[in-house]
């Protein structure tokens, strides 16, 4: 009957996805294989749409590290990658598949945070240690945060925090709060409002605006916070929204007239696409530069990125290499391929980077990394940040104590 | 709220909706003629801002650069638009809607993916030319001479537009067969090269406003589907198959949303499908008549 | 349109041949009962999630084969089922059976409101209020931060752990499917269900006999959409994440696909169009990125050579094969 060759037609296809084999109860639970000398790591990332030239820059900057790794005699890392086409579910799915079929030890990913968030989740349940290299929420390791979660990039708590410790210094009084309404803008600006009515007392907030992400004509915000002159304007977007809005300080000169800070505005992503467009006088922080810090690491770093892909290293490339880094170090650390060790290897893990010294802190799993805030500027006739002076990672990063608190109130 | 602000807000406003009406011009002119309701106009859209981009690598950023791949992209997209018509949406004129609408969908899937491997994913953007940058002065605000530039633009195509469909033979056998194909193939015209000619103009249009605005946004994956809900939601708006309904839906739309920013800040993700969801509640078919 | 719509003629002969297909699905239906044992942890979970997928898609099938309405954005009923089940369930102190309960009540309250506009539309102006709409609800709960989480999502909704396991899910997932295939084909075959048939072919000849062809429309409307919103309780169930891109127009578009890609006019062909394109999904996407390019070729060889489907081609097949028996 046709049912029945349907119903064939179906296990054909799961057969086909390599889902046919029986081994019960595989992939959850750990896999203490003696063997085993490598490490496989499942990499769900956003590669179709808006936001993939992130993703990218992550995977590069992980495969380089793993290279180098296994150039020293490290620990073998293995990869595997899925796409989740920024979506919950591609995301969620993928995760079950990685751990379930392809049997991978750690997961990685992705720059949608409401992804991470679904991965993270299943990574708890399931014991297996998560890597966080794109989503920036500060709920993956604040109020969602647990065991096996790791966070490698700054989240949008210690971006505004940056922000704030940065605006503080500044004599503005009256701001204007902006940004791409979605999760990362709100939280952004959000973070850097509470700290800042903290630092810098007397502030006060002129108003605020917020665009669709993938809006494609600021004018009418930028004209409507020109005419309500403000002392000086903080931004949250990111993305294709940071390039767009850029080009538009440009075109309206806004930056001559109202003082803008934006994270990433000095970003090698951001300015990239620009070259001649990008507006000079936009303050922003960025955690990382391929001219700066000018030390024999970061150049090593960048010789190798340029060697191995043919471009500079922006910002995800350094997550994605960190990432690779401090796995190596974990499972060195660990002296085995034991999920629950490799967690407490990475718990407080300290390691070298290109900017520095870079720590996953213990309480929470937030990765703490200095943060470099400067202005655009040109030099030498190219776009890059000018001034840059350096926040130390204690000084930008909520404390501990009061990320777990935000835990409790669940 | 001072009259200057509102004033230039208003102004800006039909700026954007000159962009809307480029881009929903070709899609409800498709519609009309073809009775063929085209996902793909949002990827041909963004094909122009991609083509624009690899237009002017060739050419040079120069002043000439610029208007030459304003010239050429459209264009190019017209061509890939015939090849679509010629190639796969003839065979399926006598098909459902549904089915029409899926075939056109998979243009989306495809051009997608193909975008990705043709360009990569990195951000691109083009500089506005020289001619075109900088602001004026406007009232009390400052408005960039690219907004004034499309605020042009956009009645130039307009006009264009009456001029094709009202004034030549061709655009009079066009509206013909919007309104009734089975006369015109009667009357011994070859409706189907009409189909052709349509379905490439609409390419054009779309091309064109991928085009114009590139030099204002970040020309990446994902421009097609900012653009396409938003053609949709303007041409039924506007009743569809009439371009005139198009043209007055886009500046509603344009205007609607920059003095929303304005009123109500924190609606600007909502608003666009509200102004369209009311306008259709109140006119189900549409501010002017349908060419249906 | 007979090509690819069957037609009341045609399902009386189904209905002769119904005890050995009555036989057959049984069979089926015992067949995936005792189907985990031999199943993977992951296939356990493939299959939970295209019998979700499948209830999904044949809700839609009953408003776009059944009624021939051009529904664009079902993929709303979905989220909005699985946002009710998330937020009820982290924001007010409700038990999960409640929350599932009331779920598709609430996916069936957004279809009565969308369904009284759109209804009154024919055509592609039906479908473009149904994705205005549609995406005005998608950009709500985008926005709607407080109460939706906003683009972040909801995460870690605390499901019973007993119908969490994957063993659990299968056999809840497949329980749901089966009970709501069984209504959904009971509706279809009722009065109600012909009658919509009858306006779908021939809406004025339908409306002179005296019905309501319109409120027959947005009945079948809430219905498709409380069933999707049973199916977004059952996403909850596997996946207990809930995010804006679940009700977001490009789902809607893939729902649609899964009806082409089955046979919009068979009542299986749905399901089956969900089984193939989520395993496809899977594979393909094993080995490339480019899933989406694989996913609109395929697309554009259904409607180009099968536009009837895989299920409408079939039994076209397996119908003329018997009319030359009898001849």
């Amino acid at each position: 009957m046709k049912k029945l060759g349907l119903a064939g037609l179906l296990i054909a296809s799961l057969a086909l996805s390599g889902c046919g084999s029986t081994g019960a109860g595989a992939g959850t639970g750990t896999t203490t294989n003696k063997e085993q000398k490598t490490v496989k790591v499942g990499i769900i990332d956003t590669y179709t749409g808006g936001a993939a030239t992130y993703a990218k820059d992550a995977l590069d900057g992980f495969k380089l590290a793993a290279t180098e790794t296994a150039e020293k005699g490290g620990p073998k890392i293995e990869f595997v990658t899925r796409d989740d086409e920024f979506k919950v579910d591609k995301a969620t799915n993928w995760a079950k598949e990685l751990v379930m079929r392809e049997r991978v030890d750690i997961l990685a990913g992705t720059i949608n945070s409401a992804g991470s968030l679904a991965v993270s989740q299943y990574a708890k349940e399931n014991k297996i240690p998560f890597i966080v290299w794109g989503g920036m929420s500060d709920k993956i390791t604040g109020a969602a945060g647990h065991r096996y979660v790791f966070s490698t990039l700054p989240n949008t708590a210690v971006i505004g925090k940056a922000g704030a410790v940065q605006m503080s210094k500044l004599p503005y009084k009256k701001y204007w709060l902006a940004g791409s309404d979605y999760e990362y803008g709100h939280s952004v600006v959000n973070n850097f409002w509470a700290n800042l009515e903290k630092m810098a007392p007397g502030v006060s907030k002129a108003g605020e605006s917020w665009w669709r992400v993938g809006e494609t004509d600021f004018t009418p915000y930028i004209n409507k916070i020109r005419s309500t002159k403000p002392d000086a304007l903080v931004v949250g977007t990111g993305g294709g929204d940071m390039v767009a809005f850029m080009k538009a300080i440009t075109t309206t000169g806004l930056a001559k007239d109202i003082p803008v800070w934006v994270h990433t505005a000095t970003d090698l992503s951001t300015l990239a696409p620009l070259g001649n467009e990008a507006p000079e006088g936009v303050m922003g922080t960025n955690p990382y530069f391929a001219y700066y810090p000018d030390t024999p690491e970061n150049k090593a770093f960048v010789d190798a990125f340029k060697k191995a892909y043919n471009r500079e290293p922006a910002a995800f490339a350094i997550y994605g290499y960190m990432s690779g880094k401090f796995l190596a170090q974990a499972i060195q650390k660990a002296g085995s391929m034991d999920k629950e060790k490799i967690v407490d290897a990475l718990e407080g893990l300290s390691i070298d980077t290109p900017v520095g010294k870079a720590t996953l802190r213990k309480e929470d799993h937030q990765v703490m990394l200095p943060m470099f805030y400067g202005t655009t500027a040109k030099v030498g006739g190219k776009m890059m940040a000018k001034d840059i002076v350096t926040l130390p990672a204690e000084q930008i990063i909520p404390s501990a104590a009061e990320v777990l608190k935000s835990r409790e109130k669940k | 709220m001072d009259f200057a602000t509102f004033a230039s807000q208003f102004l800006i406003g039909l700026s954007r909706g000159m962009i809307f009406f480029i881009v929903s011009a070709g899609l409800t002119l498709v519609f009309g003629v073809l009775r063929v309701s085209n996902f793909a106009h949002g990827s041909l859209y963004m094909l122009g801002a991609f083509l624009a981009y690899t237009a002017i690598l060739w050419l040079g950023q120069g002043e000439a650069g610029f208007w030459l791949a304003l010239l050429i992209a459209p264009l190019a997209v017209a061509v890939i638009a015939l090849v679509i018509e010629r190639g796969l949406l003839r065979f399926i004129y006598k098909r459902e809607h549904l089915m029409q609408m899926l075939l056109t969908y998979s243009l989306v899937l495809i051009f997608g993916d193909l975008v990705k491997m043709v360009w990569g994913s990195d951000y691109k953007s083009l500089p506005v030319p020289q001619a075109l940058t900088g602001s004026f002065h406007f009232l009390e605000a400052n408005l960039p001479v690219y907004n004034a530039f499309l605020l042009l633009i956009g009645p130039l195509v307009a006009l264009g537009l009456w001029f094709f469909l009202f004034r030549t033979h061709l655009g009079k056998l066009c509206r013909a067969t919007a309104a009734d194909r089975e006369m015109v193939d009667v009357l011994g015209q070859n409706s189907t090269w009409i189909f052709a000619l349509v379905f490439a103009l609409g390419g054009w249009l779309a091309g064109l406003g991928g085009a114009l605005i590139a030099p204002t946004v970040n020309i990446a994956m994902g421009m097609d589907a900012n653009i396409i809900i938003y053609a949709f939601l303007i041409v039924v708006v506007g009743g569809l198959g009439n371009v005139w309904g198009a043209l007055i839906s886009s500046l509603i739309m344009g205007v609607g949303e920059s003095l929303g920013v304005l009123f109500i800040p924190d609606f600007a993700i909502i608003l666009p499908y509200l102004i369209a969801g009311v306008l259709l509640i109140i006119r189900p078919s549409g501010l002017l008549r349908s060419a249906w | 349109m007979s090509c690819s719509y069957s037609t009341v003629r045609a399902e009386k002969r189904v209905q002769k041949r119904s005890l050995v297909l009555r036989l057959a699905l049984i069979g089926l239906v015992l067949f995936f009962l005792i189907l985990p044992s031999f199943l993977s942890p992951y296939a356990l979970y493939l299959m939970a999630t295209i019998f979700t997928t499948a209830l999904l898609a044949t809700s839609l099938n009953l408003v776009l084969g059944y009624g021939g309405l051009m529904h664009l954005h079902h993929a709303v009923f979905y989220g909005v089922g699985a946002y009710a089940v998330a937020i009820l369930m982290t924001k007010t102190a409700l038990p999960f059976w409640a929350a599932a309960i009331i779920a598709p009540f609430a996916a069936a309250l957004v279809a009565l409101l969308i369904g009284w506009f759109s209804v009154r539309l024919r055509g592609l102006y039906f479908g473009m209020l149904t994705l205005a709409l549609g995406q005005l609800v998608w950009a709500i709960v985008y926005r709607w931060n407080a109460l939706t989480g906003g683009d972040d999502g909801i995460h870690a909704i605390p499901v019973p752990e007993v119908l969490t396991s994957l063993n659990a899910s299968y056999y809840l997932t497949l329980i749901v499917l089966v009970l709501s295939l069984l209504v959904l084909f009971a509706i279809v075959k009722s009065p109600f269900g012909l009658i919509l048939t009858a306006a779908r072919d021939n809406i004025p000849r339908t409306g002179s006999i005296g019905v309501n062809v319109k409120r027959h429309q947005l009945a079948a409307f809430v219905i498709a959409g409380f069933f999707a919103g049973i199916a977004g309780v059952l996403f909850i169930v596997i996946d207990r994440s809930v995010a804006p891109s679940l009700l977001y127009w490009n789902k809607s578009a893939e729902v649609l696909i899964m009806c082409l890609m089955g046979g919009m006019g068979t009542f299986l062909g749905p399901s089956l169009g969900a089984a193939l394109l989520v395993l496809l999904s899977m594979v393909v996407g094993v080995y490339t990125e480019y899933w989406l390019l694989v996913l609109g070729l395929i697309l554009l060889v259904l409607v180009l050579f099968l536009p009837q489907g895989i299920l409408g081609f079939v039994s076209g097949k397996l119908k003329s094969a018997s009319r030359k028996e009898v001849d």
